[in-house]
């Protein structure tokens, strides 16, 4: 016994000395398998294309991800999984008629320009996929907002393309018939891959809350707040409860506020500056559909988000456990105090 | 309902309180420390061919934050020399052949029933029995309560035992109710407090109902239920869940009149007082993926750490690190001939199995860190300037209130070692601190010859 213990090498380490298993790569897994529903909806409605655009895009997502880090001679994290949703997230934004290429050059732009670029994963200051979705917006603008007519409306509609609901709702002043509250609810409409079914989102986004893998708070406040601002003010030609509902289920706003605003590297980490921060997503992404020529709120709405999440997570810095309220106004009292008397 | 506090994590708790209490057969060889508490270390008093009975001084030192160590065996000194001490380095240590009779050494005699109700003997009596904060601590128990003494209006007892894998306090609870009720009512005599208050997490409701059904109001006892999480222990915590004040940044429980003594102490202070027993032994929770189960042994104190396992049925793996206490703070011992001491709730033998850590890892800002702390820190921010040696960020957010709990890497799914960031630069503005004072008082030294 005592030979053996002395061929034994003890590892000395600081605590803890457990760890739980839920680490980085379960996370995305868990995004991953969130994000199914969404991706069955979206072969289901736009057939073929649909698995092309998504394999396109984890495929040159984790390319791009593992050929920069092996370029510049850094550790490869490819197993971490967080370009394959990086790539799943770039797809499910894109309408299904879009080429192939479209996720290959939108991933190029998401890994390396966004993300490797400024350190890799955690270091990014905005969503990869929601900057790539900018990018191409911009670029192929033709190509991104020909939306594909849905299988479950095909027969009812001539022609590829079709206008979707939000554009209806903002461009035209009216929705028509075909988009009906339950059509929009089950994604039975024209649209990105991803967000044409809340229903689907809702039960990827059920799954995640589940899994504790993202918090309540910004999609809450996030939706909360679009709900709260189109009720109050609602729209033309549309009861104020009829406005708010068509305000929520169209577009990208619940994909967006489950999927996007919750990336960890680019949303606050504090619990009062994610309220905050879901609030201010929601107040931009109204104000971009209300004045903004352009269908686009709730992308452009958390990417600038994004930039603010830096100095949100400085101003609502916590206090350490056993610091009151009384303690905190004494010394800012205090303060005011030393000021007076350098007078 | 029950009583808790803000953040936390829920670690896989691997407890077997179902395992009753084994004795472990006293080894052929003692090796009793001279520094098992916070505080002076102790100066042996025998010498080597001294033959010493067991629970006979070995060591002590008057200073005021100090406790004597005793032997745990009867037989003869081999060897006072330093060996090496399960915390690290080698520490003078008092070396005892066992000649296996236990015979008793009768120093120390049963308090009367006078001396039971007088807080300065009991007092007294913690310090001669060497008794010390055996949650792991090891601060000197009669220095504590001493120091406490109208400053505290609220005795707070820990039984959280919020740690994995360590039962010993729950075994206590269940197998020497009585004796621990007399023992915490001890404690509270000597605090001169009204109450005492038992946060108990109801992962242990067996033992609140067995403490219950003693009447524990008639020793000034009120049993809190506490919810089940890591670190309801921690001090600070326990205290927040317990009486709801929160204790002040930079401050100890006292500042808001709370003393927190943990459940083996008070079983130690029982048998201190009514049977004369000084700290000689304790429950150490010993398992791990090494050993394959978890055994609770009755264990004396100075048993060396290789010979533990041996009695607890030996390595079915060869392990790759022990660990002292709990997984979440426990510290690694660096020598298998290390012995236990006073404050060992628990002897982990881990191999690969339990050694999450990757190379180069990536915070990727889920800020579950955040989340988790229960001194409401912000771990990857103070991490962020850790890396970047900047100090005077690093204490603006408060890396000093830190007490290292562990739940911020526990939680980490990007494994970043936070903890061990923070512990690191605690110790840096601790020597910078001394060394700051060291300065100044050279130079006041010098104003002076002048």
């Amino acid at each position: 016994m005592s030979e053996q213990k002395e061929r034994i090498i003890l590892d000395v380490a600081y605590q803890p000395q457990v760890r739980t298993d839920r680490d980085t790569r379960r996370l995305m897994l868990d995004v991953i398998i969130a994000l199914m529903p969404s991706i069955i909806v979206a072969v289901l409605q736009f057939g073929l294309n649909a698995v092309i655009l998504c394999v396109s895009g984890v495929v040159s997502a984790v390319f791009w991800e593992w050929g920069y880090r092996k370029l510049f001679k850094k550790s490869t994290d490819i197993g971490d999984l967080s370009a394959v949703v990086t790539g799943l997230l770039l797809a499910l934004t894109l309408p299904a008629l879009a080429p192939w290429w479209i996720p290959v050059i939108g991933t190029l732009f998401a890994i390396v320009i966004v993300k490797q670029l400024y350190g890799g994963i955690g270091r990014n200051f905005l969503n990869p996929a929601l900057a790539a979705r900018a990018f191409l917006l911009a670029s192929y603008a033709t190509l991104m907002s020909a939306c594909p007519v849905p299988n479950a409306l095909s027969g009812t509609v001539d022609g590829v393309s079709m206008a979707t609901p939000l554009a209806s709702l903002y461009g035209v002043g009216s929705m028509p018939a075909m988009f009906s509250m339950g059509r929009l609810f089950m994604g039975y409409i024209p649209g990105c891959m991803g967000e044409i079914s809340a229903l689907a989102t809702l039960i990827g986004a059920g799954y995640l809350l589940y899994r504790n893998v993202i918090s309540w708070r910004i999609p809450a406040s996030f939706i909360g707040t679009v709900a709260l601002v189109t009720l109050i003010f609602g729209g033309k030609g549309f009861g104020h409860g009829e406005w708010m509902l068509y305000n929520l289920l169209s577009g990208s706003l619940l994909f967006g506020a489950f999927f996007m605003a919750t990336d960890y590297a680019t949303s606050p980490v504090t619990m009062k500056g994610q309220l905050l921060f879901g609030a201010g997503c929601g107040l931009l992404t109204v104000l971009i559909r209300y004045f903004g020529g352009f269908p686009e709120g709730t992308t452009y709405a958390i990417l600038i988000m994004n930039l603010c999440t830096w100095a949100i997570d400085k101003a609502f810095r916590r206090h350490p456990f056993g610091v009151t309220k009384g303690d905190l106004m004494l010394k800012k009292a205090q303060a005011v105090i030393a000021k007076e008397e350098k007078r | 309902m029950t009583h808790t506090f803000k953040g936390g994590v829920h670690p896989n708790y691997r407890k077997a309180p179902d395992v009753s209490i084994s004795v472990v057969a006293p080894p052929a060889q003692v090796i009793i420390p001279m520094a098992q508490h916070i505080g002076a270390p102790c100066n042996p008093v025998v010498k080597v061919g001294d033959y010493v009975k067991m629970g006979q001084v070995v060591g002590d030192n008057p200073a005021p934050v100090s406790a004597p160590v005793h032997s745990s065996v009867s037989g003869k000194v081999v060897a006072v020399e330093p060996r090496p001490h399960p915390l690290g380095d080698t520490i003078m240590a008092v070396v005892i052949e066992n000649d296996f009779q236990d015979t008793p050494c009768e120093d120390l005699k049963p308090l009367t029933a006078e001396q039971l109700k007088d807080p300065d003997a009991i007092l007294n009596r913690m310090r001669e029995a060497g008794v010390v904060g055996m949650g792991g601590a090891m601060f000197p128990t009669h220095f504590k309560v001493r120091g406490g003494i109208g400053k505290v209006d609220k005795l707070v007892i820990n039984g959280a035992e919020c740690e994995p894998y360590l039962n010993g306090d729950h075994l206590t609870m269940l197998n020497y109710p009585e004796q621990l009720l007399k023992g915490i009512e001890l404690v509270r005599i000597a605090s001169n407090v009204e109450k005492a208050y038992y946060g108990i997490e109801v992962n242990k409701q067996d033992a609140i109902d067995l403490l219950n059904s003693f009447h524990p109001e008639q020793y000034g006892i009120e049993i809190v239920p506490e919810a089940v999480k890591y670190p309801q222990g921690g001090e600070k915590m326990q205290v927040k869940a317990v009486t709801g004040r929160e204790v002040k940044p930079g401050a100890l429980p006292s500042g808001v009149g709370c003393n927190v003594v943990s459940t083996r102490t008070c079983y130690a202070v029982y048998q201190a007082c009514y049977e004369g027993r000084p700290v000689i032994d304790r429950i150490v929770t010993v398992s791990g993926s090494a050993l394959g189960h978890t055994s609770n042994a009755l264990t004396r104190v100075g048993t060396p750490l290789g010979y533990l396992a041996e009695q607890c049925g030996g390595f079915v793996r060869p392990p790759r690190k022990i660990v002292l206490g709990g997984p979440m703070m426990g510290i690694c011992a660096t020598s298998f001939d290390a012995p236990t001491i006073k404050g060992n709730s628990g002897v982990l033998f881990f191999t690969e199995e339990e050694d999450k850590n990757i190379r180069d890892p990536h915070c990727i800002r889920c800020g579950r860190c955040v989340e988790v702390c229960p001194m409401n820190l912000e771990p990857l921010f103070m991490y962020m300037y850790y890396t970047k040696n900047d100090y005077e960020n690093l204490e603006k957010y408060h890396v000093m209130e830190c007490f290292e709990c562990g739940s911020c890497s526990y939680i980490c799914p990007a494994r970043m070692p936070l903890t061990h960031a923070f512990k690191t630069a605690k110790l840096m503005f601790q020597a910078k601190a001394a060394k700051d004072k060291a300065a100044e008082a050279a130079k006041a030294a010098k104003e002076a010859k002048k």
